[in-house]
């Protein structure tokens, strides 16, 4: 995003709208009330065909129905991460108002971040293939599986013509995804449809996760992921995820469009696998480089959406990349990680990370971290309960299993420009 | 081993459960040139059903089932072949 620096001001990037398909609810008003108290809906694993392997604790979707939003014909070609998408960017869109313009098809995109695909349904056609035959596997395998599946039924469904992409990069991918529309907004589009969701727990998804070291084995749902303590043993798994519309200001309000925030900067950096020692720098480079995109200074961080990986290690490389990059303010910005209480659901953890950072602007509430209470680093983590304060700039960092590093400043909409 | 027609009633419960579209049979036998299209069926989902009816009768109908464009024209097809088979 540097490249276009000299002229942020011309096209500002502006949220209009947000869906929220999360462990502790669907739609914002559920998971916003869920979030703001500290629900934990982290539980056992209950997914058929899931319960006797070794994963113990998940944050799953329960009751979830997408018939009420999406249409059959959809639904049937489609894997369970599409649905989330699906009824997540209809949510998105119903809050933004905003629909196809028949006579400009090519005003709005669609970017989604995915990290897995559609790991059930592919599992289920692979298992007639081997189970009964080549000529009982379904025809929608070749698109439901596939990581820009939800990108393009988004695009199709609601007829959105304009540039499209999916990011299959990490879990720093839902928050590279508004960079990714920034830039399309900057190019000339007006909207993108933009966001991650994912849906790992499922029996083969599940036996791939059983390798990540970092995965958290633990049985009980209070104590299985734990960040920034001594109990750190490593992350709960979730599923779900959050769209959003993004657009460009000056076409938001021109249509009357609520904004709900502004992306006012991003930054990504790549560290490797070799110890989560070296995301301390990365990450460090990460939030540096998204402030001076959004021209703002350290000391203007208001709350800091920790990535929390709860590995002893990471937890460690991330409390000093806040201190490298935010300075002394980092001992007094107001630290959380509302995902302890719903678990991480890979790259749509971050996207539901910047729901919650956006609802924390506007309700003016930090949000508690659940379950933790003895913090073993110099930070000030909100525990207990969600915290009050003025709030006008959020920073939400993320790190990928595989390397990736990322942060993005959402700020407050305010008439006073940056 | 005789083989049944397949019905407008049996295409549109294929219809249904291959590709999620709720679609009135009497309306397909009434206007059987109205094509898949405005009845919202794609290629992949009738390349569903051709497999499904093959995997029900138990051999090929062969590749044109699948490149027809209105439910006539399949149901035509479709029986030709299955009666040729049988």
């Amino acid at each position: 995003m540097s490249s276009v620096e000299q002229q942020p001001a011309q096209r500002r990037v502006v949220v209009t709208g947000m869906g929220v398909v999360a462990p502790g609810g669907v739609g914002t008003d559920a998971f916003w009330k869920a979030v703001q108290q500290g629900t934990v809906s982290l539980g056992p694993v209950s997914r058929e065909g899931c319960t006797h392997l070794p994963l113990r604790v998940a944050g799953e979707v329960r009751g979830f129905d997408p018939a009420g939003l999406i249409e059959d014909r959809y639904l049937v070609q489609t894997d369970r991460f599409t649905h989330f998408a699906m009824a997540a960017a209809e949510l998105a869109l119903a809050d933004a108002q905003l629909t196809a313009d028949p006579n400009a098809p090519f005003g709005i995109g669609v970017v989604t971040a995915a990290g897995s695909g559609g790991g059930e349904f592919g599992q289920g056609e692979l298992q007639r293939l081997w189970g009964k035959g080549p000529h009982f596997v379904g025809p929608y395998q070749s698109i439901a599986w596939f990581y820009a599946a939800s990108t393009g039924q988004i695009s199709i469904r609601g007829a959105f013509q304009g540039p499209c992409g999916v990011l299959a990069n990490d879990e720093a991918g839902g928050l590279d995804i508004f960079a990714h529309a920034a830039r399309t907004i900057r190019h000339g589009t007006d909207a993108v449809v933009a966001g991650a969701t994912e849906a790992p727990l499922a029996p083969y998804s599940v036996v791939c996760q059983l390798g990540y070291p970092e995965l958290s084995l633990a049985s009980d749902p209070q104590r299985a992921y734990l960040p920034f303590t001594d109990e750190a043993c490593g992350f709960s798994p979730a599923e779900g995820g959050a769209m959003f519309v993004v657009e460009e200001e000056g076409a938001a309000r021109r249509r009357g469009a609520r904004i709900r925030a502004v992306v006012a900067g991003h930054a990504a950096t790549f560290t490797g696998t070799d110890g989560w020692e070296n995301s301390r720098h990365g990450l460090a480079r990460a939030i540096q480089g998204a402030l001076d995109d959004a021209g703002c200074t350290a000391d203007q961080v208001d709350v800091v959406f920790a990535d929390a990986l709860g590995v002893p290690a990471a937890d460690q490389a991330e409390a000093l990349a806040i201190a490298d990059a935010l300075g002394p303010h980092a001992v007094g910005v107001p630290v959380t990680a509302p995902k302890t209480g719903f678990g991480r659901a890979y790259s749509a953890a971050s996207a539901l990370d910047v729901a919650a950072a956006v609802l924390a602007l506007e309700h003016g509430v930090v949000p508690p971290t659940p379950n933790i209470t003895e913090v073993r680093h110099d930070l000030d983590l909100v525990t207990g309960h969600a915290r009050r304060v003025p709030l006008r700039t959020a920073l939400v960092l993320s790190r990928g299993l595989m390397g990736c590093n990322a942060a993005l400043v959402l700020r407050r909409d305010t008439d006073e420009r940056p | 081993m005789l083989t049944d027609p397949v019905t407008f009633d049996e295409l549109a419960t294929l219809m249904k459960g291959r590709a999620g579209l709720s679609v009135d049979p009497q309306a397909m036998a009434d206007r059987p040139d109205t094509p898949f299209e405005q009845f919202g069926l794609d290629s992949l989902g009738l390349l569903g059903i051709v497999a499904e009816l093959e995997n029900r009768y138990g051999h090929s109908i062969g590749n044109e089932p699948e490149l027809c464009k209105t439910p006539g024209d399949f149901l035509d097809l479709v029986n030709d072949q299955l009666t040729a088979g049988a």
